[in-house]
């Protein structure tokens, strides 16, 4: 991993416009920075709108396998471990499903656990995502203790009448209450909001948006609601605001955090100064992850190439091979003519875009195989492409489908 | 020759026509059982599904009549639809009897009438037959007046029958011996043989059936066409029984196949006369017509790429059917395709399924379009096949579109909202009769109004029942101008319509809104106008999208939203760029597919 490789330089004479003949494989000069998901499955109920890999618990009032799924993940990891070997750790992510169903004790002993097998940075941002109920609220203090230091709240709304359309199990007021408990042991919360929710309205949209303002939290996700397929908001999708008014929402709420000193800088991120997700930055600069647990994702560079693997999904599934050792459900290297997409897909969420020289360290590919590509989005007024830095213009943020259109091999 | 009878059925669609020649054919021991294919007349795949047939086929059928003797009954199929009227008067011309087919339970229909008066032409004994009687809803006593009212035939000795249960058959075998003349002709004569119908078999080439009127002809002889001239060496000669049966000779009064080795079915064209090149008959038997077109409309390959593929499969289809027309053409819209010449709405249908069906294409068709006569300003006069190519109005003199006279049968209960559509289409009443609760309506029609919708609403404001048969009149001078579409500022050619200046602005307003509603939002504002020259009639304004952005990218997933752009933009290469605006293939076909929706 130390060895320094040389990332050639398009031979002289040859044009930007005209393809550029790609290597075998990207030659990446040093490994990108290291993150660490872990995906809890289950939930409470599942909502009817949310298309993750999330499962409730079979038979009513049966225990969660807390214990079976640590002991899993664990396992996991320290499979996991040659592939990442010697390599810091700067962030976790413990998502979900809902894992603040864990007991403070379990999320201790997981935390505890990658402790011991990976070096991690003494300053990592480690985020658990939480529902806002009073359960869960109850545990917030222990999960501090247990290491936690960034909480990710999925809010929603808090508006009653909208969380029983989104068949949440939480009520405004245990919406609020929870984020007063949560900033009382975390500096850093972060509130997930959604809007163009089933029959709702400009106005209460915005109110939504001033009561989470209200709490001077650092950083907010405000989500568009999609109805996404195979789920049954996408068989039977509810009166949803249509797109000109979803977009009118998205105006309002883009400039009212704009006056509220929040940075716009990703699609649906938003955060006051140094309260960026790090995380999530770590994934739209197209780094490396490693991800254990139920249909965790990964993505790991390495001097052979980039690989993409997922555990095995189902949760009984994953338990169930755990014992064996077996973890993976799919495991494949990116190919070179799909990195340029891959890597813009995430860096251009980013309202800043990238440095022009991270394509090259984080694809191991020169700059001059999306000449064409850059060149076209530039022309249509999606990109702008300074002298060190590549962003998308404002027309490109809101086009940013068609953007990435571009950079989609045919 | 006294033991000769050629005969046709005549019938509406439905009337049972197909399902009496069956019957014939297993009467008389034309097919074993296991060979008896029901409605083996109809061979296409096509036919048989629309129940209609194409392609005039025949069985020589042998039947030992009442009085002992054996005859040779030779029937001669006709094609049942008002595109293909001239091969039916061929093949009516090839005999000497037609059955009049009516279904006792509805009575006479226009395209009856219009292939009854045909034979009543050409002298063709007319022998009244009602089918169905099996049917609880027959009224054979209706049918009977109908057919003596509408088309003056003696009904009083009609033979009632039922094709389906088998009733009435040997009756309907004893009145073709008895009723149908025997075929007159001088064996010793030059050789006059008339071409019923031609197609192209893969093996032996153009097979050709004919009625030999007068002589004889052998295999080894040198036969030539009248109207062109040709000459080609006769290898075989047979009938159909159905299956094709190799005969030593084919003499006057008889029917058959001539196989000659020619290789292009334009050279034996239906209605032509063979005769002997080394002796010719004076000259050819009266009738033959050069058919040309009179619909046509741009075929264009969905996937440009196939463009190839489609050249090859019209290529195909016209090596059996010598009245399609086709020839490249570019559409700016469209890309490339063909412009096709059809006998009629129906055979474009039949057409345009056949390529999807038989050799899998999936198709853009243009409008339909008939042709227009354009005197210009030089005074010249050329003849216009594609709306787009339209002369600047300052070059134009005058326009001419085709008339029609369309004889329409229905149920009196309709007359009022017929008539109303008639007029509605500029159509001029030339006359107007009532037989029983039959009404029958004879238009004068322009014929772009007719290939626009005509059926279809015809078909609906008389729900189904009113029956439509037309044939060409006359050029006339109409006000008639091109009204074009543009998306973007930029002129759809594939849009273009030649429309009378009446309708002109109702007809631009309703395609510039179904194409607002077809157009998806793209990331700018798009006008839809519709202009005749340079003068806009309609216009609508498609807003532009505000936003096209996945809201959330879940963590390290990315495959699914991957999938999913790949999906907007798979979506995207199958729409046609015109300017700048992004159209969907299916809003093509929507404005294309006029009216159906409304």
């Amino acid at each position: 991993m130390n060895e320094r490789r040389i990332i050639p330089i398009a031979p002289a004479g040859r044009g930007l416009d005209s393809p550029l003949p790609l290597p075998q494989r990207p030659q990446l000069s040093a490994p990108p920075p290291l993150a660490l998901y872990v995906h809890f499955p289950w939930c409470v109920r599942k909502c009817p709108y949310c298309d993750f890999n999330s499962h409730t618990v079979r038979g009513e009032g049966s225990p969660l396998p807390e214990a079976e799924w640590l002991q899993a993940v664990v396992a996991d990891l320290e499979a996991s471990l040659p592939q990442v070997w010697g390599r810091r750790v700067h962030s976790i992510f413990i998502g979900g499903g809902t894992p603040s169903l864990l007991s403070a004790a379990g999320l201790d002993t997981l935390l505890t656990a990658i402790r011991m097998r990976l070096p991690l940075d003494p300053l990592a941002e480690i985020t658990l995502e939480a529902n806002p109920g009073t359960v869960e609220a109850a545990r917030f203090r222990d999960y501090r203790a247990a290491g936690i230091n960034r909480l990710s709240l999925g809010i929603q709304s808090f508006d009653d009448a909208m969380l029983g359309r989104l068949g949440r199990i939480h009520g405004g007021d245990e919406a609020r209450r929870a984020i007063e408990i949560a900033q009382a042991s975390f500096e850093r919360v972060n509130l997930d909001l959604m809007y163009a929710l089933p029959e709702q309205s400009l106005a209460q949209a915005l109110a939504d948006l001033e009561t989470a303002l209200a709490f001077g939290t650092g950083h907010l996700s405000c989500y568009h609601l999609t109805m996404e397929p195979n789920t049954p908001f996408g068989h039977s999708p509810p009166p949803v605001p249509d797109e000109d008014a979803a977009a009118d929402m998205q105006d309002a709420i883009e400039s009212r955090l704009a006056a509220a000193g929040f940075e716009h800088y990703e699609t649906s991120a938003f955060a006051r100064p140094n309260q960026h997700s790090r995380h999530n930055l770590n994934y739209w600069s197209f780094g490396d992850y490693l991800g254990i647990g139920p249909g965790a994702h990964g993505k790991l560079s390495s001097h052979e190439g980039i690989v993409r693997e997922m555990r095995h999904k189902h949760p009984a599934r994953y338990l169930e091979g755990a014992a064996k050792g077996d973890f993976v459900q799919e495991r494949r290297e990116v190919g070179v003519e799909e990195l340029p997409f891959e890597f813009m897909m995430n860096t251009l969420r980013l309202t800043g875009g990238f440095q022009t020289s991270l394509f090259a360290s984080r694809t191991g590919l020169p700059l001059a195989a999306v000449a064409a590509e850059l060149k076209q989005a530039q022309a249509r007024g999606l990109l702008e492409v300074g002298s060190d830095f590549i962003r998308p213009t404002e027309r490109g943020r809101h086009f940013l489908n068609d953007l990435l259109q571009l950079f989609l091999k045919d | 020759m006294q033991h000769i009878r050629n005969f046709s059925i005549i019938a509406h669609i439905d009337h049972g026509k197909s399902t009496l020649a069956d019957r014939l054919i297993q009467y008389c021991g034309g097919l074993s059982e296991r060979e008896m294919e029901s409605q083996v007349l109809d061979s296409m795949d096509l036919e048989r599904e629309r129940g209609i047939t194409i392609k005039a086929q025949t069985a020589a059928l042998h039947y030992r009549a009442r009085d002992g003797q054996v005859y040779n009954l030779n029937l001669i199929d006709t094609p049942g639809h008002v595109d293909f009227s001239y091969e039916v008067s061929r093949s009516l011309a090839a005999c000497e009897g037609a059955l009049l087919v009516v279904d006792a339970s509805q009575g006479v229909e226009a395209q009856t009438v219009a292939n009854c008066y045909t034979a009543l032409e050409q002298d063709v004994e007319v022998v009244p037959v009602l089918n169905k009687i099996d049917l609880p809803a027959a009224d054979p006593e209706n049918a009977r007046g109908e057919i003596e009212d509408v088309i003056g035939v003696d009904a009083s000795e009609a033979i009632l029958c039922s094709a389906k249960t088998g009733l009435g058959i040997e009756e309907v075998l004893e009145a073709i011996v008895a009723r149908v003349p025997a075929p007159k002709g001088d064996t010793q004569a030059p050789l006059k043989a008339l071409i019923i119908d031609s197609w192209f078999d893969n093996y032996v080439g153009v097979v050709m059936l004919v009625r030999v009127v007068d002589g004889q002809l052998r295999p080894k002889d040198k036969i030539q066409f009248m109207s062109s001239g040709l000459q080609y060496l006769c290898e075989q000669v047979g009938v159909f029984t159905p299956k094709s049966v190799g005969r030593e000779q084919l003499s006057a009064g008889e029917v058959g196949f001539i196989i000659a080795g020619i290789k292009e079915l334009e050279a034996a064209k239906v209605g032509d006369t063979i005769t002997l090149a080394g002796k010719p008959a004076a000259e050819p038997l009266p009738g033959f017509k050069e058919i040309k077109p009179q619909v046509f409309a741009g075929l264009y390959p969905v996937e440009s790429s196939e463009y190839d593929q489609l050249r090859d499969s019209l290529e195909k289809l016209r090596l059996n059917d010598a009245s399609l027309q086709f020839e490249p053409e570019v559409s700016q819209a469209l890309g490339f395709g063909f412009r096709c010449g059809f006998l009629g709405l129906l055979h474009m249908d039949i057409v345009q399924e056949r390529l999807e069906r038989e050799f899998d294409m999936d198709l853009i068709t243009t409008a339909p379009t008939v042709v227009y006569e354009v005197v210009l300003n030089s005074g010249e006069t050329i003849r216009i096949e594609n709306p787009a190519k339209l002369p600047d109005t300052g070059k134009v003199a005058e326009i001419r579109e085709p008339i029609i006279t369309a004889t329409i049968f229905l149920p009196q209960d309709y007359v009022g909202p017929v008539i109303t559509l008639c007029n509605l289409k500029r159509g001029v009443q030339v006359d107007m009769r009532y037989h029983g609760r039959q009404v029958q309506l004879i238009y004068d029609l322009p014929m772009n109004e007719v290939v626009m919708d005509f059926f279809d609403k015809l078909k609906s404001v008389s729900r189904g029942y009113a029956s439509l048969d037309y044939e060409f009149k006359e050029y006339r001078t109409a006000d008639l101008v091109k009204l074009d579409l543009l998306v973007g500022g930029e002129k759809v050619d594939a849009l273009s319509v030649i429309v009378h200046r009446a309708s002109a602005q109702y007809r631009g307003r309703e395609l510039a809104s179904k194409l607002r509603e077809l157009i998806p939002r793209q990331m700018f504002d798009v006008a839809v106008q519709a202009a005749i020259g340079s003068h806009i009639v309609a216009r609508e304004t498609i807003k532009a999208l505000r936003k096209n952005v996945l809201a959330k990218c879940y963590g390290g997933d990315i495959t699914r939203k991957k999938k999913l752009l790949e999906k907007q933009k798979e979506g995207k290469k199958r729409m046609k760029q015109v300017g700048n605006v992004e159209i969907p293939q299916e809003a093509f076909l929507a404005v294309l597919r006029v009216d159906d929706n409304k």
